[in-house]
């Protein structure tokens, strides 16, 4: 309350009034919260003040507002102490927090949490968030404030960067929350700055892509020329998987001649495609980071007439590659199980809440996707 | 008539500094200066040559569209919708697509002009609103169609380039003769430049608006549709952004964002300008940085180019004004008793 009073010094004797009349509320932390969002919502504070508090009717109207406020108050309570105390008996609040469920690969591991949960409905709550494109750190920044603020027990997050959400996961941990990291590993070295420890649950993408580049060299042999499309460079999986590749192809003898951001985009992949196929008439092969710029790259390959010439490999196993891996113009990809990603992150935090199990990292399976 | 030359030297500056580009990466790469790079370059560049043919109307009229992105995904991803869910056949996609982009944009004008909201704040909701209702559409799923939809951008018979790019090409010329040779035309430069004479001439400026705002809507469907059919599948992402790649290639044509002047054919050079950049910098394999620094110069280097070459015009064409009256009026004037004369 003592921020609000700072930042609005329009409002501040109708703040003092407010403390006196609606003094119950102070008692209950986390419904004031609630009730103090409302009221700062568009300045709803100074129309209140402006037009409301001048007549003595209107004061006499928001004094029952407030009552009955109260009372939501008390039944708002309730429910906070069931989930937010944790020393109480009860359904421990799991959220989870994505990045953007736009991309069809978190949308469905945050559908795949979702199922879970209503299958596990006696065991937990859970709250799934995400973000509005996959670069937005400001926003998933936000909604982990917001989940401390709302005391759930375990934060199930895959970061939008694997260094800049540390500062945030540190003070959800200080507050006494198990902090969860799944998908893309949060960086050791800031963790170590920052005297953190959080369990990683997910898969070695760097090996996953191993086994693509390895199942592609058997068509391939040494000497012949091919081209990698990473994601976003500054991606961590990103960056493993580019690894994964080159670790493959160099031990095949492959010339790697051309290594460049497709940005995970369809389109941009394309583009980055059709350029490469010009450059090096002699390609053999084209390796995407996903599975988006895959099917970009295999419509850039047929329309340079090299249908079959030329061969690709994905990673991630969406559904829209099926047809392509049965007409084999896209030779692998890898299946690191997205739809249960997110459950395993969330089987995790409950067993370290129940003490079940140490909160040590886990490794889960990536499968080589053929046919 | 006097117009003509005039334009003509427009039309060869953009040329020259395209062929600067065109140089440029041929010196630099193997293999850019080679027919498979152009054909490559005129079958990526439809829907954006599209959409800023209809983004340059709309900035001539001094407004803007943000959503022309997610429209163009909107569209796309119900293409791809009806295609592989519904199964209609390959026409009455388009038309689904474009009638939905029509739609979009009507809106858009239609609240813009009716409501008077600033066009910035009514298309920044309409991006989220279409971007939203794509994914909701195709529950955030890459649909892949195939064959279904890559007639349009399969290259003609006894032709290099696609159906799409003659479509595009077609779309710019109509827009380039709409813009200065109708009566619609001129209306639009006259609301860019002054809409309250417009007004005050007894010329109703609403219906023009809210046309040039359903036309964008349809040709961001356009878009979409050329979009899915070079990619033989529907992208619930695609068109992320564009709408500031459209701008840009519409500043580079030489439009003003102030309304009032501008030219459809330069916005395609703008468009070609991005592309073949675009292509260049991926063909000599730079990294992602750099080709995002090297994009930013550009663009603000053709702009910078074009403020100092529209600055030379007028200053070229006001002296020959100045000698050619000089010449020839002043005893005119001086017959009539002109005070001014000297």
């Amino acid at each position: 309350m003592a921020a609000g009073e700072e930042t609005r010094g329009a409002g501040r004797s109708y703040l003092v009034w407010l403390k006196r009349g609606a003094h119950e509320l102070n008692h209950r932390p986390f419904c004031r919260l609630a009730f103090l969002r409302i009221l700062f919502h568009h300045d709803s504070l100074y129309f209140i003040k402006k037009h409301l508090l001048s007549n003595s009717v209107a004061r006499l109207t928001l004094a029952l507002a407030l009552g009955a406020l109260a009372g939501l108050n008390g039944g708002c309570d309730k429910s906070a102490n069931n989930s937010a105390n944790k020393s109480a008996p009860g359904k421990p609040k799991v959220a989870l927090v994505m990045k953007s469920l736009a991309n069809e690969f978190f949308s469905t591991m945050a559908d795949g949490a979702k199922q879970h949960q209503a299958a596990h409905a006696a065991d937990y709550d859970l709250i799934v968030n995400g973000i509005k494109n996959e670069t937005d750190l400001a926003e998933q920044v936000n909604l982990v404030e917001q989940m401390i603020a709302q005391r759930v027990n375990a934060i199930v997050i895959a970061p939008a960067d694997s260094k800049a959400l540390v500062t945030v996961l540190k003070r959800a941990k200080e507050a006494g929350i198990l902090v969860v990291n799944i998908d893309n590993k949060l960086d050791a070295d800031v963790l170590k700055q920052a005297d953190l420890t959080v369990p990683f649950v997910g898969p070695d993408n760097r090996a996953g892509a191993r086994k693509v580049g390895d199942a592609l060299a058997k068509q391939l042999s040494a000497g012949d020329n091919v081209a990698i499309i990473e994601g976003i460079p500054t991606a961590f999986n990103g960056q493993q998987r580019r690894l994964g590749f080159e670790d493959a192809m160099k031990a095949a003898g492959v010339n790697i001649v051309s290594v460049q951001s497709g940005r995970w985009e369809m389109e941009a992949a394309n583009n980055v495609a059709a350029a490469m196929l010009n450059e090096h008439a002699d390609l053999k092969a084209i390796l995407c980071a996903n599975d988006n710029m895959a099917l970009g790259a295999v419509s850039a390959i047929q329309q340079a007439g090299k249908t079959g010439k030329v061969l690709v490999v994905g990673f991630d196993n969406i559904s829209a590659l099926r047809p392509l891996l049965d007409k084999r113009q896209v030779v692998a990809t890898a299946d690191q199980h997205g739809d249960r990603l997110a459950v395993f992150g969330i089987e995790a935090a409950l067993k370290i809440l129940k003490g079940e199990a140490p909160p040590a990292d886990q490794i889960t399976a990536v499968d080589l996707i053929t046919k | 008539m006097t117009l003509r030359p005039k334009k003509l030297i427009e039309y060869t500056a953009m040329l020259v500094i395209w062929l600067g580009l065109v140089l440029l990466f041929g010196l630099l790469s193997r293999n850019f200066l080679s027919a498979r790079t152009f054909i490559t370059l005129a079958n990526r560049i439809p829907a954006l040559a599209v959409i800023a043919a209809g983004m340059t109307l709309v900035l001539i009229i001094g407004e803007i569209d943000l959503s022309v992105g997610s429209v163009l995904g909107l569209c796309g991803a119900v293409v791809g919708l009806a295609l592989v869910n519904f199964h209609l056949p390959f026409w009455a996609a388009i038309l689904f697509g474009l009638g939905l982009g029509l739609v979009a944009g009507a809106l858009n004008g239609l609240v813009i002009v009716c409501l008077g909201i600033p066009s910035f704040i009514v298309t920044l909701g309409m991006l989220e609103i279409a971007r939203g209702l794509a994914y909701l559409t195709t529950h955030s799923q890459t649909k892949y169609i195939g064959s279904a939809v890559e007639s349009l951008s399969a290259p003609v018979a006894g032709l290099a380039v696609s159906p799409a790019f003659l479509m595009a090409v077609l779309v710019v010329v109509a827009g380039q003769v709409v813009l200065s040779r109708t009566v619609f035309g001129r209306y639009l430069v006259a609301i860019g430049t002054n809409e309250q004479a417009v007004r005050l001439a007894g010329i109703n400026p609403m219906p023009a608006k809210i046309a040039v705002f359903a036309l964008l809507g349809l040709l961001s469907g356009l878009g979409g549709v050329f979009y899915t059919s070079r990619l033989g599948s529907s992208d619930p992402n695609a068109g992320v952004g564009l709408e500031l790649l459209a701008i840009a290639a519409v500043v580079i044509g030489g439009t003003s964002l102030m309304g009032g002047r501008g030219s459809v054919v330069n916005t395609f050079f703008g468009v070609l300008i991005i592309a073949t950049l675009e292509a260049g910098l991926a063909q000599i394999g730079a990294s992602e940085p750099t080709k995002r620094v090297i994009t930013g110069v550009v663009i603000v280097g053709a702009v910078i180019l074009d403020a100092w070459r529209h600055h030379l015009t007028i200053q070229h064409f006001a002296l020959l004004k100045q000698l050619f009256s000089r010449t020839q009026s002043p005893n005119q004037s001086c017959l009539t008793g002109d005070r001014n004369c000297d």
